[in-house]
């Protein structure tokens, strides 16, 4: 579905993105999580070719990101950051008005998911809460059923009512087949109950792309204790931090394995316990 | 029985799953032959992925505790093993020291220890005794 390589992008002198390689499968939802300012949105615009990449190349359903068919259009779904749209429309009409681009569109879909999530259809769209466009923007994204959904934080100005309608109805689109989603986000409990994978965008690079699972089983703390003193040279391969005091350490890794814990234990007579960490601090782990 | 999901927690949502089976089977909240919610209805219920919800009954189903009946559903199988019982007596060994790990931390008494054992023991579903085989 999408299919990214060696992806650059500059603003000026200033690398935003630098060398990504992404490959998202039909059937994916793929939770996309970095920092504010990682890259995120700009990765999305440039693979939807609403930015032009200064290196290496995007293709998204099989065209080109900066030359999408009107085809390749219709079968895609985005909701932007922030979502602009006519302010002197009322929210009927700029349903009406989306639903007239598509050939195909879903009136009772619409319908329901605006029952659903309260849209004043009578009201303008100027003075809406940005909640409200936000979810605006989510409802005109799904009228024409797209087979892949692009997300930009699509939560961020939900409140926790209006965020579980979003991913319920989420659930719903994602439990037809062939059904690709691609959010970035970084309410990471949102990450955790719908998405199949999870990338993380760090200094412009894909840092960990796979299942979530994977991830939580590879991130793991260890707490060390040992039966004497730990020797100045204490050191864990792989380790993200280590704090050592006195005959005690904790370690967190990214590359847990058993064998490598049977080996600290002969190594350095230790008794070890192993931690799992929640996604939250996996990822604060990962950039700290 | 209800299902619950901690997006918080440590646990992977397919693990809190499983363990909340298991856990309810052991109570006697879950019998054999009950029937449990289709991977699409916990799915919504819950709001999480249906891979998640797959993931956990496949798994379940693999260790023989859940059984899928094509057309007709998921449900709790009947208890049977396929481990001996020395096997089974060391694997439960082994979660008993874990326990007792837990108890001298905490500074209880072994007197202790086994009081709270027989005042628990009643909240599980244990199978009645059976004949030591090898």
């Amino acid at each position: 579905m999408i299919q990214i390589n060696q992806l650059q992008k500059s603003f000026n002198d200033k690398k935003v993105l630098n060398g990504i390689d992404l490959e998202v499968a039909p059937g994916t939802v793929l939770g996309l999580l970095g920092k504010n300012g990682s890259g995120k949105s700009t990765l999305i615009k440039c693979a939807l070719g609403l930015l032009r990449s200064t290196g290496g190349t995007a293709t998204i359903l099989g065209d080109d990101a900066w030359h999408l068919s009107a085809a390749t259009k219709a079968r895609l779904g985005y909701v932007p950051q922030e979502v602009v749209s006519y302010p002197w429309m009322r929210v009927r009409q700029v349903i009406a008005y989306t639903a007239a681009f598509y050939p195909t569109w879903n009136h009772a879909l619409v319908d329901q998911l605006c029952r659903q999530w309260q849209l004043p259809l009578e009201d303008r769209v100027g003075p809406l809460s940005v909640g409200q466009l936000q979810t605006l923007g989510i409802v005109l994204a799904l009228g024409h059923e797209p087979d892949l959904l692009i997300l930009d934080e699509p939560v961020a100005s939900l409140d926790p009512s209006a965020r579980r309608h979003f991913l319920q109805t989420l659930i719903e689109i994602i439990d037809q087949p062939n059904r690709t989603v691609l959010f970035s986000t970084h309410i990471t409990s949102d990450l955790e109950r719908v998405a199949t994978q999870l990338a993380i965008l760090r200094e412009g690079q894909i840092s960990f792309h796979g299942e979530l699972d994977e991830l939580k089983e590879r991130v793991k703390r260890l707490h060390i204790n040992s039966r004497q003193e730990l020797p100045q040279s204490f050191a864990v391969p792989g380790a993200l931090h280590c704090e050592v005091e006195g005959a005690a350490a904790t370690v967190s890794v990214a590359n847990f394995n058993e064998q490598l814990v049977d080996q600290m234990r002969t190594t350095w007579n230790a008794d070890i316990a192993v931690h799992d960490l929640s996604l939250e601090d996996i990822f604060i782990e990962l950039h700290e | 029985m209800q299902f619950q999901c901690d997006t918080t927690s440590r646990k992977p949502i397919y693990r809190q799953l499983i363990d909340q089976v298991r856990r309810g089977i052991a109570r006697g909240q879950l019998q054999p032959g009950d029937r449990l919610p289709s991977v699409r209805q916990l799915s919504r219920d819950l709001v999480v992925n249906p891979n998640t919800v797959a993931r956990a009954y496949t798994e379940l189903e693999r260790e023989g505790t859940l059984l899928t009946q094509q057309g007709r559903g998921v449900f709790v199988a009947e208890p049977g093993n396929d481990l001996t019982k020395k096997a089974r007596r060391k694997q439960l060994s082994e979660k008993l020291d874990l326990l007792f790990v837990e108890a001298v931390h905490l500074g209880f008494s072994a007197g202790e220890l086994l009081t709270m054992v027989q005042d628990r023991i009643g909240q599980f579903a244990f199978v009645t005794e059976e004949k030591d085989a090898p």
